[in-house]
């Protein structure tokens, strides 16, 4: 008990209270003037919204702020004139406080933020931080102590929360790139192994079509054209699958060069002229003169017109009509495809881009479609810095598809 | 004179798809289902080309490309890889061989022999 000895020793050699003054002050009362003074610094500190304490040099207690009483459940008569230590049934002695006390201040007269975490019986553990003052009185020899407490339990939890949070996030970090690396790898390799067969069904198939080794009666063309066709459409599948999941994860690049949307427009619309005849439908092109080149990847661009046009084709019931247009739109080529088919009900719109959506009618059975055709070319043209959207009527309104594509891009080369 | 080829896959069937359209093309044709068995042939047999499946039991098809062309008698055989994979990495690794090419799985059955025959020389 070396420090209550100390602040013991302390008392006896303090001088007299304000009350023992020289006559030399300007003939005021003195006794008034302490008071004064006191009220005035009493009032400081209750104003202050942390738990403030004054101290003598004994370290009793002279004064704390009102905020002192709520934070610590205290009560005035058991800490006015109390050894600090001694405070809420000696809760107060605290090895950290008597070091700043007795060690530090003596030596440094001020402190700042030094931090110490105790648990009361009362408020249960808290991180405080002690600010400190030591003020000399003007003329007298005695000292006071300002002991200003900030209850930082609060923050320092807020502090330890976050950097759990941010552990965890971190960690939740890793363990995404991980499993987007497992995706890919496991998309890549499933690619390999489905291609793998399908090389055999295709091949086979197309070489006894093709009648290489020998002629095919009817029925066993029809076959094994059944088994080609079926075999071409996985083989879509997987290829577009596969896209999906490249331009997913960042991963598909643009090979870009200058290309003639007017004659892109043009070769996809003789391409899909055949499909347009077998099903009796009119094609309507509305291709502007004056469309400049524009810069894109050319596969890419013409597979997202292919989509479109094919998709129109499908859509439409014989006898209908599809359409592409095609037009300067400031610093974008606009081009819509379009058709009078069977359209989208409103309450389809949104699934149109969640892939393997297949409009559910009578009529959708008999078509070939993967589901993936709309979805993949959106991406494709927002890949480009494009936009892709669609409207319709309604069911059996008809659909217009509109994309955009830059005319100079605004992808970084690659 | 009839064009010699090797064929290197572990898939029998693919193997024999490539065999026949090579054979239907007027070419002879050699085969092997493994890597080191790829590596024999082509050291002991004239060859006017060899066509390498790139995922082998034993060896990765471009490690069998690297030997041979470590050697006088067999670094110029052309090599046509023929792989399912989709991935760049494999072609990035096939691009810094020589004297090689790659045609993708499913093979264009119409179209193959007139590749290959496009490789040689």
């Amino acid at each position: 008990m070396k420090a209550r000895e100390l602040a013991v020793g302390l008392r006896t050699a303090k001088a007299p209270g304000p009350d023992g003054k020289g006559p030399d002050d300007k003939g005021l009362d003195p006794a008034r003037s302490a008071t004064k003074s006191q009220e005035y610094s009493e009032s400081i500190i209750n104003t202050i919204r942390e738990p403030l304490i004054a101290l003598d040099q004994d370290l009793r207690v002279v004064s704390v702020s009102r905020s002192f009483y709520e934070v610590f459940k205290a009560k005035p008569e058991e800490t006015i004139g109390k050894l600090i230590y001694d405070l809420g049934n000696k809760q107060w002695d605290i090895p950290r406080l008597r070091e700043l006390l007795e060690k530090i201040l003596p030596q440094k007269s001020t402190f700042d933020d030094y931090e110490v975490e105790h648990d009361f019986a009362d408020i249960g553990r808290r991180t405080m931080l002690l600010n400190a003052r030591q003020i000399q009185r003007v003329l007298g020899k005695e000292r006071i102590i300002l002991l200003a407490i900030e209850d930082i339990t609060a923050r320092r939890e807020i502090e330890k929360g976050l950097e759990t949070a941010r552990k965890e996030l971190k960690q939740l970090t890793n363990e995404l790139k991980h499993t987007t690396r497992m995706k890919s790898e496991f998309l890549a390799n499933m690619s390999h192994e489905l291609r793998t067969p399908l090389n055999s069904i295709n091949g086979f198939s197309e070489v006894l079509f093709d009648e290489t080794f020998g002629p095919l009666n009817e029925k066993q063309k029809k076959y094994v054209n059944n088994v080609l066709t079926s075999g071409r459409h996985l083989l879509l599948l997987i290829n577009q699958i596969l896209d999906m999941s490249k331009v997913e994860a960042g991963k598909m690049g643009l090979a870009l060069s200058v290309v003639s949307i007017t004659g892109l427009l043009n070769e996809i619309s003789m391409l899909v002229a055949d499909l347009v005849s077998k099903k009796k439908l009119q094609m309507v092109l509305e291709i502007a003169d004056d469309l400049p080149d524009i810069e894109a990847d050319e596969l890419k661009a013409r597979e997202i017109i292919y989509n479109l046009l094919s998709n129109a084709v499908k859509f439409t019931m014989e006898g209908g009509t599809i359409g592409l247009r095609a037009k300067r739109a400031g610093p974008d080529i606009l081009i819509e495809v379009w058709d009078n088919g069977i359209g989208i009900a409103p309450e389809n719109m949104d699934k149109l881009f969640e892939g393997f959506f297949r409009v559910d009618t009578p009529f959708s059975r008999v078509t070939e479609g993967t589901g993936l055709g709309l979805p993949l070319s959106r991406k494709l043209v927002e890949l480009h810095g494009g936009k892709l959207g669609v409207v319709s009527g309604g069911l059996n309104k008809g659909t217009v598809v509109s994309l955009t594509l830059p005319i100079v891009s605004q992808m970084a080369p690659k | 004179m009839r064009h010699r080829a090797l064929v290197v896959d572990d898939n029998p069937n693919n193997l024999m798809l490539v065999k026949d359209l090579l054979e239907a093309a007027d070419f002879e044709v050699l085969e092997a289902e493994t890597g080191t068995q790829g590596l024999v042939l082509a050291r002991t047999e004239k060859l006017d080309i060899l066509i390498l499946d790139v995922r082998l039991p034993d060896l990765r098809g471009s490690e069998v490309a690297k030997q041979l062309r470590l050697s006088k008698e067999t670094r110029d055989i052309p090599i046509v890889f023929v792989t399912a994979s989709v991935m760049p990495e494999g072609r990035d690794e096939i691009k810094t061989i020589a004297n090689t090419a790659f045609i993708g799985k499913p093979i264009n059955t119409r179209t193959f022999a007139k590749e290959i025959l496009s490789f040689i020389r």
